[in-house]
């Protein structure tokens, strides 16, 4: 299939997301606009004006009301959807580096860079009721990451916790109650880049820059499956309907100009979820993919790279007739 | 079009006017497709027209999505009509998931694009012609032993089979016992020519293309090369093939020998190392 792309950024693509429907997909760069976009034709919906700087991470509630964002101005901005309008901006000491809704949308995790003689923070909001309030509201909770900062989150099953991927490779998972660590793993020895839940919320996908990209159980944490690449992976997704993951990434963005464009390995990379093997790639970027989602109906998925594009790409029939030859010695 | 002055202007300067002037862009909607045309200057400033044709679908949406759909647009798109904006949407050319199959083959293609520019074996260029061992065949341990007497008869039957076969002329070169069927000492280090063959009788407007057409099917080829004419640049009739492998290369002349190409029969045969002066 033609592949859509999506040229509303001006600089690097940092995340894109679904949201939970699949008709929109929202898109976060370097530049200081998020973009929202209709994922059937292409067609923008609108932008976000207002922050002042690179915008990190984004997130939409269940519901389609709300987008959260955080960026490098220091600020976690609250969005009305169906207007545009910056409805809340919480102001903090350092850029924000993760911000996600939970699953409800009654509260909102938000995590803070160690820079500027300030520690790496971790806020838990209180989304219940949106407005102009929030700029000014103090978190419900919010605690200090003493040593490695914290690089991907998400929150956990039934809202009850939050797991935080750090810059070491530690994966936390925290109690909301008390604000307590309630297991802590270490199985990669790089950052990590991304995490992503699966469809059920029963496993998660980490990306590390160790050039590899593990499924994680959520609640206790035990490590399942691992893929391995030559290069830093950026992102990872699970496929909603079929057992496959797709992991992007490329060498860091400061060493593309030195080699070609297929040596870069700038190509989405498909891999089988139970075999750990790959089965397929799709190129397109010119540049690292910083970002990946799936379609929640798994018939497209989206990539947003270093380049500035994102790309739809809709699956063809070959990809859903393709069944992976597992009786071979 | 501006109106005619009353000064009758030169037909220089009425295309210099008629060049300002864009037609106005149309939107024509028939049969399920909305076909928008415009017209721009390119960068050479030529004026260019631009049809896009799109095709309008209805979908059964949830009613969470519909409302959605009727959402106007914000932000830097607000001012944008319904419908794709071309500076922000594009149709990218077609991309297709390419499928592997197994991991050596994921292996490969990675590292495909450099092949050609690697030497074959990772330290060692040479090859014995007895046993196809990585030393001389000076050095061969099994020089006068049964292999090279075997490949010596073998070569001394083949040599008959062909002499009884055919009744055609053969070259002095060619014929039995000439000296190309003796084992030769290698003249020193050299380019592996094991894999290489010699194709001859080649019509003289054949091009490498053509050349590459008709061998690739063998297998992995590491060098071309068609001998040019050089002030012409035209085929001198022959050219030398370079496989990654020996078993290609041989399947190579036995197909291609005797090979009608171009209404001439192509010549094939093993590349003969560099006379001795």
């Amino acid at each position: 299939m033609k592949p859509l792309m999506l040229q509303g950024h001006e600089r690097a693509i940092t995340q894109i997301k679904y949201n939970r429907e699949g008709d929109l997909l929202f898109s976060a760069a370097k530049d200081a606009k998020p973009n929202v976009w209709w994922s059937l034709n292409g067609e923008r919906l609108g932008t976000f004006n207002g922050h002042g700087g690179v915008v990190w991470c984004l997130d939409v509630d269940w519901q389609t009301i709300n987008l959260i964002t955080g960026g490098g101005d220091s600020s976690c901005r609250l969005w009305d959807l169906e207007t545009g309008k910056n409805i809340a901006t919480i102001k903090t000491n350092s850029s924000v580096r993760t911000c996600n809704f939970s699953y409800s949308a009654y509260q909102a995790a938000y995590t803070t860079d160690k820079a500027m003689r300030h520690p790496c923070e971790v806020f838990i909001i209180d989304t219940r009721t949106v407005d102009d309030s929030i700029s000014s509201q103090s978190p419900i909770l919010k605690w200090e990451i003493t040593d490695s900062k914290v690089t991907s989150m998400v929150w956990g099953t039934l809202d009850e916790t939050i797991i935080t991927g750090h810059e070491a490779g530690d994966l936390i998972q925290w109690d909301l109650r008390t604000g307590k660590k309630i297991h802590s793993v270490k199985e990669h020895n790089h950052q990590i880049n991304d995490m992503q839940l699966s469809r059920d919320g029963t496993m998660f996908i980490t990306a590390s820059k160790d050039q590899t990209a593990k499924l994680f159980d959520t609640s206790s944490l035990e490590l399942l499956k691992e893929y391995k690449t030559e290069r830093p992976v950026n992102s990872a997704a699970l496929s909603p309907i079929l057992d496959h993951v797709v992991l992007g990434g490329g060498q860091d963005a400061m060493e593309v100009t030195t080699t070609s464009t297929r040596q870069g390995k700038f190509d989405a990379r498909f891999f089988h979820l139970v075999f750990e093997e790959e089965f397929g790639r799709v190129k397109g970027h010119f540049g690292p993919i910083n970002s990946l989602a799936f379609h929640p109906d798994g018939k497209s998925y989206a990539s947003g790279g270093e380049d500035g594009y994102v790309r739809v790409q809709s699956f063809d029939q070959s990809y859903f007739d393709y069944t992976f030859d597992y009786n071979r010695d | 079009m501006p109106v005619a002055d009353d000064i009758q202007s030169s037909w220089a300067d009425e295309v210099e006017i008629d060049q300002g002037a864009l037609p106005p862009p149309s939107e024509v909607v028939e049969n399920g497709l909305k076909i928008v045309t415009e017209y721009k200057y390119d960068n050479d400033n030529k004026k260019v027209k631009i049809v896009r044709t799109y095709k309008i679908e209805k979908r059964v949406v949830s009613k969470s999505i519909a409302k959605r759909k009727t959402w106007s647009k914000f932000g830097d798109s607000a001012n944008d009509k319904p419908g794709p904006n071309p500076a922000t949407t594009n149709v990218s050319e077609d991309v297709y998931m390419q499928f592997i199959t197994s991991k050596e083959e994921s292996q490969r293609t990675d590292d495909g694009e450099l092949d050609g520019l690697k030497p074959q074996s990772s330290s060692v260029i040479y090859k014995c012609r007895t046993c196809q061992g990585e030393h001389w065949t000076l050095s061969c341990p099994f020089k006068n032993s049964e292999i090279v007497m075997a490949k010596a008869n073998e070569a001394a039957k083949a040599a008959e089979v062909k002499t009884t076969t055919t009744n055609k002329y053969i070259a002095p070169n060619l014929r039995e016992g000439a000296a190309r069927n003796l084992p030769r000492e290698p003249p020193g280090p050299r380019r592996d020519d094991t894999t290489a063959i010699r194709i001859s009788n080649l019509s003289n407007f054949a091009v490498e293309a053509d050349l590459d057409d008709l061998v690739r099917g063998f297998g992995p080829v590491q060098k071309l090369y068609l001998a040019k004419e050089k002030s012409t640049g035209q085929c001198k009739g022959f050219a030398y093939v370079h496989f990654k492998f020996r078993a290609d290369a041989a399947k190579a002349i036995q197909t291609l020998n005797g090979y009608g190409y171009d209404h001439l029969i192509l010549n094939v045969e093993w590349s003969k190392p560099p006379q001795n002066n």
